[in-house]
């Protein structure tokens, strides 16, 4: 057998194997069936030490500022934030854990974003958030720019498990330019059990 | 070293080497082509591919797998069936070394979802000796 032929034959059955899970995702995709893959994968969010850590001085624009150097005993103590999670800007979004997001809710030092359906948000959500379906976020990009984060970072949730659509709408909010996002997967349900601060009524999307 | 080879060239132990890896490569592919989605977390946790492509290589890699073992099974383009399995062995085993060196700890999902195997040392041996097995398939056999 000449070694021409074996990279005839390489390149044949590699061909055939690629063509064939090519043809059997496009199956998948079609109709009920339920193991298709998109054909681009959505990156997904990378952790960043699952937790955000403590505010380190010379972060970002968004970062709390380093509390100035001084050797005059009566100068001001540093503020408060200085002690906040910094959110900071990676392109992608990160996740935060519940401590995180409980003191940047007590600060009021981040905007909340239900990313759940309205009746969902209208039935229960972490106090101060606005609701941003997923449904909505993605046809109407309008309501993605209108939302004002006031220099604030964003923390974006939904029905924590399993739910990844606080994962979409971060990437939908990145990409109209959204800067310093952060996703909270343990969400509502966790946020709740914690027993910490939750609005009732149906505010404004 | 050559006698070496042309020992190992010994028609059966030629076939017998095809027959094995082709096994291994079709149970490993059907189980991978049984969960997609989860493959494609694993390839995601070795951090080999580009963002973008880990679905592509997700949905055609169990495929080629599948092909190639089950040529070499059959013995039908038997030569080149074993070059791709070698030569996915060594892809195999480099992965796993660089998430092992990488510190990385997580299942390899070489045998799809239910192999709860993660990558380490025990696992580089295992695919060093597949790869020997591949490298025997693709020997001419002695005639």
């Amino acid at each position: 057998m000449r070694s021409g032929s074996v990279v005839t034959d390489i390149a044949l059955l590699a061909g055939v194997g690629m063509l064939l899970g090519l043809g059997y995702n496009a199956l998948g995709l079609r109709g009920g069936n339920d193991w298709g893959l998109a054909w681009k994968a959505v990156p997904l969010i990378e952790t960043l030490g699952g937790e955000v850590k403590a505010v380190a001085a010379g972060a970002g624009d968004f970062a709390t500022p380093p509390a100035p150097v001084s050797d005059d005993p009566l100068a001001p103590p540093p503020t408060a934030r200085r002690d906040l999670p910094v959110i900071e800007d990676f392109g992608r979004p990160m996740e935060i854990g519940l401590e995180a997001v409980k003191q940047l809710h007590e600060a009021d030092a981040a905007l909340f974003i239900d990313a759940r359906e309205d009746w969902e948000y209208a039935e229960g959500h972490i106090a101060g958030a606005i609701n941003l379906p997923y449904e909505q976020a993605i046809t109407d990009p309008a309501m993605l720019e209108q939302v004002d984060q006031g220099g604030r970072p964003i923390i974006v949730y939904c029905g924590g498990g399993s739910c990844e659509i606080s994962i979409q709408v971060a990437w939908e909010l990145l990409g109209v330019g959204k800067t310093h996002i952060a996703v909270y997967m343990g969400g509502f349900p966790e946020w709740q059990q914690a027993g910490y601060p939750v609005d009732k009524k149906a505010g404004e999307a | 070293m050559k006698t070496l080879i042309e020992k190992l060239s010994h028609p059966l132990l030629v076939r017998l080497a095809g027959i094995a890896i082709g096994l291994v490569f079709v149970v490993a592919g059907l189980a991978k082509i049984g969960d997609m989605s989860t493959f494609a977390t694993q390839v995601h946790n070795f951090r080999l591919t580009p963002v973008a492509l880990e679905n592509l290589v997700a949905m055609t890699l169990p495929w080629i797998e599948v092909v190639a073992g089950t040529a070499l099974i059959l013995g039908v383009r038997r030569r080149g069936a074993a070059w791709i399995c070698a030569g996915l062995m060594v892809v195999f085993t480099l992965a796993v070394g660089q998430a092992a060196a990488r510190g990385l700890d997580f299942e390899c999902g070489c045998f799809g979802k239910g192999d709860a195997s993660t990558v380490g040392v025990k696992k580089l041996i295992e695919n060093v000796g597949l790869t020997v097995v591949a490298l025997i398939a693709t020997l001419r056999r002695r005639s």
